[in-house]
């Protein structure tokens, strides 16, 4: 081939300004190495175009010096933002932005989570407070309507009309003790227990009154607080106390009879 | 030309080596040669701007690609900068952003920072010397990175009369740099 003719061709040119085929570039890279006509050819329109890019020139915006070394020689800056650093500024607002509300959609969960908690806390303690409160309550009218039974159980005992006979402890028996207070105006029986043995389950203690040697039911012991009004008894020797089967029975047995006192 | 303090074998053995200080003189003594070539092509200096950037982060990161034997520094510079600033006139973003500026311009025109005569700047001012025919194929190649298959198409001349043509603009486009 006549490398003058190739060379005047305008391949070169072609080449140097990039705009030969795949092919056409590797014959002339290939052409270049046989041929230092070529090279010098390849080198010379090289330095023309270098040396007319060297004129009219125009400066760039100052900011994309400072923008690659930031991009290139800030440690720890990851691929991805060297990628994107052609939308630099748009993606960093987008990212600040992003994060801020991150940020304080984080800490509204973080607070309302908090605030969940100390709900069920104060609900909880509020629950605990209320129960308390009212077993107080129902506490405190128990204790007034016992208050106001003591009261009243008082205002007997003290009351001159009123018969104390006192039932002491029969043998084996002596740690039990009872008052029956008899009105001598009413004839109403009341009852006053000093200390009695706990009942067994399924047991009660019943009340007699012994009229002319005989024993007549006075009433059955409830739980009462202060006094007990039993049956009106009109008249009595002697009150006696007997532990019989629940809801009483129409003799006394004899043999469990815990306290007796005459009139 | 300007006066270089390093050559090119010895700007390639220093940017080899990776040093911020390499860098900054590669970009202090070519930046505005390549945005010149840049801005020739895409016409617009902020997107030029941004191409430039990224020229600069590809030619950082692919200097061991560098093959001095098949040309200079700066020839394989400026084809990552025509390259570039092609495929940002191939995307559809540049499309669009073009339409957007060009509405504005309309607007603000009265300022004129926007518009730049890039007829009088680098290869075009030269080309502006060719005759249409020639000036149209290296708009269209050079310019435009159409392949000369694609330009027969386009201009429904044959691939040899393109190839041809191009290639006597190209030696016309010689003559004029040699002046």
């Amino acid at each position: 081939m006549d490398i003058k003719s190739y060379i005047e061709s305008g391949i070169i040119e072609s080449y140097v300004l990039g705009l030969t085929t795949t092919a056409e570039t590797a014959e002339v890279e290939a052409m270049a190495n046989e041929h230092s006509e070529i090279k010098q050819a390849i080198l010379d329109f090289e330095i023309l175009l270098e040396n007319q890019a060297n004129t009219d020139l125009i400066q760039p915006d100052a900011s994309v010096k400072t923008n690659l070394n930031k991009i290139l020689f800030t440690p720890n800056l990851s691929e991805k933002n060297i990628t994107s650093s052609l939308f630099n500024k748009v993606n960093t607002a987008a990212v600040h932005h992003i994060n801020l509300s991150r940020y304080i959609a984080a800490a509204a969960i973080i607070l309302l989570v908090i605030s969940t908690c100390l709900n069920f806390y104060f609900y909880s303690g509020y629950k605990n407070s209320k129960q308390q409160f009212e077993a107080l309550l129902s506490q405190q009218s128990t204790l007034q309507a016992n208050n106001a039974s003591y009261k009243q159980s008082l205002q007997m005992m003290e009351d001159s009309s009123m018969k104390h006979i006192e039932m002491k402890g029969t043998p084996g028996r002596e740690q039990n003790l009872a008052t029956v207070l008899w009105d001598k105006n009413s004839k109403d029986v009341y009852l006053y227990i000093n200390n009695m043995q706990q009942t067994p389950a399924g047991k009660q203690y019943q009340l007699w009154a012994i009229v002319n040697g005989k024993p007549v039911d006075a009433g059955m012991i409830n739980d009462c607080v202060g006094l007990c009004k039993m049956k009106k008894i009109n008249h009595a020797e002697a009150f006696a106390i007997t532990l019989e089967k629940e809801g009483g029975s129409p003799t006394p047995t004899m043999d469990e009879m815990y306290v007796m006192g005459k009139i | 030309m300007q006066e270089l303090k390093y050559n090119e074998a010895e700007l390639v053995a220093m940017l080899k080596q990776r040093t911020q200080s390499a860098f900054n003189y590669l970009y202090d003594n070519y930046s505005a040669s390549l945005y010149t070539v840049i801005l020739s092509i895409l016409q617009d200096k902020e997107l030029a701007n941004d191409t430039l950037q990224e020229v600069f982060i590809k030619i950082w990161r692919q200097i061991e690609q560098y093959n001095p034997d098949k040309g200079r520094l700066f020839t394989w510079m400026v084809n990552i900068s025509r390259n570039a600033s092609i495929d940002i006139l191939r995307s559809k973003d540049y499309h669009s952003q073009k339409q957007n500026r060009e509405l504005t311009e309309n607007v603000y025109n009265v300022a004129g920072t926007v518009n730049i005569e890039t007829d009088k700047i680098g290869l075009r001012k030269l080309i502006s010397n060719l005759k249409d025919d020639q000036k149209i194929l290296i708009e269209l190649a050079y310019f435009q990175g159409y392949t000369q298959d694609e330009i027969s198409k386009l201009l429904n001349m044959p691939l040899g009369t393109v190839k041809t043509r191009l290639r006597s603009a190209l030696i016309q486009l010689r003559g004029l740099l040699k002046r």
